[in-house]
């Protein structure tokens, strides 16, 4: 209980950063659908442009007139900074100990390594979550304006499970990557280069229909807003295959962090 | 009974070596002296006793138990200083120290307050306006503020003035005179010949020698310094003699041998005066590095 509830005091600064993102974010966002909403003009040139373009955008999926097209389209940069924010409190919270040259202190303490994972993924996990119930709060606030009806609501909400997951699989990784690697400077900036890459990854097959099977690679690729909006449900794939990265994960931490020389 | 055990500890660090076949026992309530020059393997072989690290082979007991297996357990009893002490930058002294003492199975507050107070540790400010030498008062209220009953020692006293090492060194003392056994290392040679009982010598990884302080220094080189008025330097040249030097009216060497012989030498002429000294700790310690 005290490792975690240190953490989530020493943390509590970078959520604040995190939140204030997020909610500019949104504002910025909002204010540029206000040119979108209920405007066929807009939808005119968007037609115009290049198929490629819109894919790589996200824009195809969507009718953007409406404040849950507008959504679907937002969920893509939502997925990117809540899983960005996850995944480096993930590495950074197993690594910073070693950065700071606290693990003398802190690992020399009557804890075993595995409390020490456990409190620090919990309180990293709680940060997360904050961080989507602002996002969830800010989404709902910045849509008042636009008459958003029970399917708006219901599409948000599966938006946040969707986030949730996306998320929880990112931090794992992160803390996976904290915890296992003997460069432990570079466990942020490779969890966080993994996650752009992916994202990347994620635009191929929307420009080449012979890429599909990249889908699988790519965690960007395992909720789709569109089906989200249209037939609101999950594809169980996806979700088995996001938990089995989460528990490898996981599992991965704790064998390799209980077995590894800390580094000082 | 012995506290501390080492059998055949190696640690290598991928090719890099670390200590190689270390074997000690420390027996309760004495203080270990642990010396050798830097990077002999001093701080790797506390890493190991604390689990911070694996050995490659061997292995090392505490109180009788395995100090990877029940490493947790063991650090109940188990007060750490490491040489450079770092800790959570922005939390205050009291906090931190509050936060080390929620992890023992008993109330540390009276004894952090007497600590602090010895130290003369300013419990308000935040670790980062320390200076180095009020962090390492720090780690030293944090590293016995639970009333260990083993203490390790990792060159303790760098950062600290004159004084300050004073009150650490009596503090120290008190710990052991309750009972606390104190496993030292430092390469500050007079503290050790000051603190400890025995030593052990580490050079590249291996330990050299282990031995009661006062052994050491009997069984060692005597200097021995002979003055007067006409002196001939060739009649000390017996069995036993090294570094003769002749110099206006008196003669200087090593002696190592029967003390019998070599008074019957210097019997054997007029002399005006006659030192003969114990090697300090530190002179031993050059002979072996050399």
């Amino acid at each position: 209980m005290n490792i975690f509830l240190r953490e989530l005091k020493a943390n509590s600064r970078s959520l604040i950063i995190w939140s204030v993102i997020v909610i500019l974010f949104v504002m910025v966002g909002t204010s540029k659908f206000s040119a979108y909403y209920e405007n066929p003009e807009m939808l005119a040139i968007l037609d115009d442009m290049p198929k490629a373009m819109l894919a790589a955008f996200s824009l195809q999926a969507f009718n953007l007139t409406t404040i849950s097209g507008f959504f679907g389209l937002m969920f893509t940069y939502y997925a990117l900074m809540l899983s960005i924010a996850a995944a480096m409190w993930g590495s950074d919270i197993i690594s910073k100990e070693e950065r700071d040259k606290t693990v003398e202190f802190a690992l020399t303490l009557p804890v075993t390594r595995g409390r020490v994972v456990t409190a620090k993924a919990l309180a990293a996990l709680v940060n997360c979550v904050g961080l989507l119930l602002i996002t969830w709060g800010v989404s709902l606030v910045s849509a008042t304006p636009y008459q958003p009806d029970s399917e708006f609501f219901k599409f948000v909400s599966l938006c946040m499970v969707a986030l949730f997951i996306m998320q929880m699989l990112f931090l794992a990784v992160g803390i996976f990557l904290g915890c296992a690697m003997k460069q432990y400077r570079r466990a942020s900036s490779l969890a966080v280069s993994l996650l752009l890459g992916t994202y990347f990854l994620s635009i191929l097959p929307s420009l080449n229909k012979d890429l599909d099977f990249v889908k699988y690679f790519t965690p960007f690729k395992y909720f789709d807003a569109g089906m989200l909006l249209r037939e609101s449900r999950f594809d169980v794939t996806f979700i088995l295959l996001s938990l089995a990265i989460i528990v490898v994960s996981m599992v991965g931490a704790y064998l390799t962090y209980t077995r590894r020389d800390l580094y000082i | 009974m012995s506290v501390i055990e080492a059998n055949h500890l190696t640690k290598y660090y991928g090719k890099a070596r670390g200590i190689v076949d270390v074997s000690f026992q420390v027996n309760e309530g004495e203080i270990f002296g642990f010396i050798g020059p830097n990077g002999a393997g001093k701080s790797t072989t506390i890493r190991l006793f604390l689990s911070l690290i694996y050995p490659t082979s061997g292995s090392a007991t505490i109180f009788g138990k395995d100090c990877i297996k029940y490493g947790p357990q063991l650090r109940q009893d188990i007060g750490y200083l490491p040489s450079d002490v770092f800790y959570y930058e922005r939390m205050k002294v009291i906090d931190l120290l509050k936060y080390s003492a929620s992890f023992y199975d008993r109330d540390c507050t009276q004894r952090m307050r007497e600590l602090a107070d010895t130290m003369e540790l300013d419990l308000n400010r935040r670790i980062e306006d320390l200076s180095y030498g009020n962090k390492k008062k720090v780690g030293i209220v944090q590293g016995l503020l639970h009333q260990p009953k083993l203490l390790f020692l990792d060159e303790p006293t760098a950062g600290l003035d004159p004084l300050m090492q004073r009150k650490f060194f009596h503090l120290i003392q008190e710990e052991n005179a309750r009972g606390v056994t104190v496993f030292f290392s430092s390469h500050i040679l007079g503290e050790v010949q000051r603190m400890c009982s025995r030593v052990g010598i580490i050079k590249e990884g291996r330990m050299i020698e282990i031995a009661d302080i006062k052994t050491l220094q009997q069984n060692n080189y005597k200097k021995v310094l002979v003055e007067a008025d006409a002196l001939d330097a060739a009649h000390f040249n017996i069995p036993g003699v090294t570094n003769l030097e002749h110099s206006n009216g008196s003669v200087r060497f090593f002696y190592k041998g029967d003390i019998n012989a070599l008074m019957r030498t210097i019997g054997s002429v007029t002399v005006s005066n006659v030192t003969i000294e114990e090697p300090t700790l530190e002179e031993i310690f050059m002979h072996y590095y050399e």
